[in-house]
């Protein structure tokens, strides 16, 4: 009798796994439908620390070639008004613009790492492009129900010589659109650091867009929500937008 | 002639619908030099203006209000060692002044920059051998510099590579200073040549009180871009001056002959994991004297006056800062004087006490002999208060 229930399970979990997509074809369609052509943004980022302290930035954003080309701007608060980030080739290439001493200057890809102003955010973790895809490595490790949504649980392992933002990622993927929804990040010690929701999930011009994203620092105990208020995936750069002369203007 | 800019710009300005914006700055500085403790300080009033009447013009404008208070009268051979027997006082007035006023056209291929304007050539950060026109501080580097009166125009020839011209009109050709950069990228590195001409009369040194025209050419460069993790710089400049001393008692010009020099940075820098951010650059300028028994008075007084990167040859900076707590980072800088064992050791804390509102409190530490370029200060505190707005 046991014989036969272990054999049940074994076979219903291998018919399971035939009908699931594997974690590479998952992390594909999540990469797919996170990667809209171009797009423009205007949102807030608000910053509110273990102590209780709130800090609030608004910015622009664009983005090309599915998110290998982007370019922030600060629009608030005044002390970092104008400031603004190029960053190219998955933010392999970093330029950083200082309004307040003119001065344009090319960062080192270790500058990514850096906390956005201070935030839970790196500028990494908001590059987009095919990251998930070429850096890391996915298997699924199950089917959820997730704040009432079935989800697809998949594991993304580092790939080492890619040098992954991240050793570990776990990814929960809505199965009815393949939207990812919570994303827990782990450090070198296996501790889950970083914590990502993903709500008020709207579609925009055929793509589901995220109006809200938490980043919980579970080190820290600080959070950073960003907030959509605008955004387009219509906007198309003119020639030459993604330069040091546009990170200027 | 500025209240005349002014009364023409403002109007201009207010007609395009502009933003204004700026700070409140107040700092409170203590210094022991030698037996002498002194206290002085300054508010300062910012208020940038800028309008865009349409996408391809930019109007800015900036007005510095700036009153010192303490000690606002300084005897510059108090800076000089070996020399605190002589005087020659610098007074500090209160300013109004309008450091910027410019205005930028873009073209489809090329943007024009007419105006005062801040210019910040170069890749480094403490030091910028190709930058001729401004001297940067120390102790802080990073800090806005005054504008300059130039034309510039960039021209853009592709995503990554620009050609820049930079004109700072003489009252002829001949006396204008100019200034060309090409720019471009490969891989992971940023890639800069420069050239310079530049005609500078001043009053100043080598002889104090008396007119003299300096002609520098320059050609330099600079690269940045990532080693194993690192950001790495260079920048370097060969310059060829020609300074011609023009005495009260002749109507003869007399060349004082000068020998071609050269000035390179090697820089680096690293954001570790735990957010330590490392930044270290070494500085070594022919202009400068090797040994402390060469150094002349026109030495320090070129050196005082911006004149020249360094008073002396080999030169390290380092910075360190760690953001601790919540809106308050840590840092600390030592500059170091390699040929005269003398430097400074300045750790600082910074604190976001308001949004938009910074308080930071700095101290220095000297060493050296007091015949040293460092070591005749003893120690310093400075406290700045600003407010952007």
């Amino acid at each position: 009798m046991t014989t036969r229930i272990i054999l049940f399970v074994l076979l219903s979990f291998s018919w399971l796994v035939a009908q699931a997509p594997t974690g590479t074809e998952i992390i594909n369609r999540v990469t797919e439908i996170m990667s809209p052509e171009n797009s423009y943004s205007t949102g807030t980022q608000t910053i509110i620390t273990s102590s209780g302290k709130e800090r609030v930035f608004e910015f622009e954003s664009w983005a090309a070639e599915k998110g290998k080309s982007t370019l922030t701007r600060y629009t608030k608060p005044a002390a970092i008004r104008g400031q603004a980030f190029l960053m190219l080739n998955n933010a392999d290439d970093i330029w950083s613009y200082f309004p307040r001493t003119k001065r344009v200057r090319k960062l080192a890809s270790h500058a990514k790492k850096q906390k956005m102003q201070g935030s839970d955010f790196t500028y990494e973790d908001m590059g987009g492009g095919d990251v998930f895809q070429t850096k890391f490595k996915s298997t699924l490790l199950a089917e959820e129900t997730r704040d009432g949504e079935l989800v697809w649980k998949v594991e993304l392992l580092g790939i080492t010589e890619q040098d992954p933002p991240y050793p570990k990622i776990i990814l929960w993927a809505r199965q009815s659109d393949y939207f990812p929804i919570a994303l827990d990040y782990y450090d070198d010690n296996g501790f889950n650091s970083k914590s990502l929701l993903l709500s008020d999930i709207q579609m925009i011009e055929d793509y589901p867009t995220a109006m809200a994203m938490v980043m919980t620092d579970n080190n820290e105990r600080s959070s950073t929500t960003m907030r959509t208020l605008e955004v387009t995936y219509a906007w198309e750069p003119p020639e030459g937008f993604f330069s040091e002369r546009n990170l200027k203007k | 002639m500025k209240i005349w800019g002014i009364i023409l710009v403002l109007p201009c300005l207010l007609w395009a619908q502009p933003e204004f914006y700026g700070y409140f700055e107040s700092e409170a500085d203590i210094l022991q030099l030698g037996s002498e403790r002194y206290s002085f300080g300054y508010n300062k009033f910012r208020l940038d203006v800028e309008a865009r009447p349409n996408d391809n013009i930019l109007i800015g404008a900036s007005l510095n209000a700036q009153q010192y208070w303490g000690k606002t009268n300084w005897n510059i051979f108090d800076f000089i060692p070996n020399k605190q027997d002589m005087v020659m006082y610098y007074y500090l007035p209160d300013t109004l002044l309008l450091d910027n006023v410019y205005m930028k056209i873009s073209f489809p291929l090329i943007d024009v920059t007419l105006g005062r304007q801040q210019i910040s050539p170069g890749v480094a950060y403490a030091w910028n051998p190709t930058d001729i026109f401004n001297h940067k501080t120390l102790m802080d580097p990073s800090y806005e510099q005054p504008g300059v009166d130039v034309i510039r125009l960039d021209l853009p020839l592709g995503d990554r590579s620009t050609a820049i011209s930079i004109i700072e009109p003489g009252d002829d050709i001949e006396s204008s200073t100019m200034q060309l950069v090409l720019k471009g990228g490969l891989g992971s590195f940023d890639f800069g040549i420069t050239v310079v001409k530049q005609y500078a009369p001043t009053n100043e040194t080598p002889i104090l009180g008396d007119p003299y025209i300096e002609e520098r050419d320059l050609v330099g460069g600079s690269v940045i871009g990532e080693l194993f993790g690192w950001g790495v710089w260079t920048e370097i400049a060969h310059s060829t001056l020609n300074t011609t001393y023009f005495p009260p008692w002749s109507s003869i010009a007399y060349p004082l002959p000068r020998d071609p020099f050269t000035e390179y940075i090697l820089g680096l820098d690293h954001t570790f994991d735990n957010s330590f951010y490392l930044l270290a650059e070494f500085l070594h300028n022919e202009d400068g004297k090797k040994d402390i028994s060469d150094l002349t008075l026109t030495d320090y007084l070129a050196s005082l006056g911006g004149g020249t990167h360094s008073l002396m040859q080999d030169y390290a900076f380092l910075y360190a800062m760690h953001p601790t707590f919540d809106y308050v980072s840590l840092s600390a800088l030592v500059i170091a004087n390699f040929n005269d064992n003398s430097g400074t050791f300045a750790p600082q804390l910074e604190w976001n006490v308001f949004q938009n509102t910074n308080i930071s409190l700095q101290s220095s530490l000297f060493w050296g002999d007091d015949d040293t370029e460092f070591g005749l200060q003893d120690w310093g505190l400075r406290l700045r208060v600003r407010s952007d707005f």
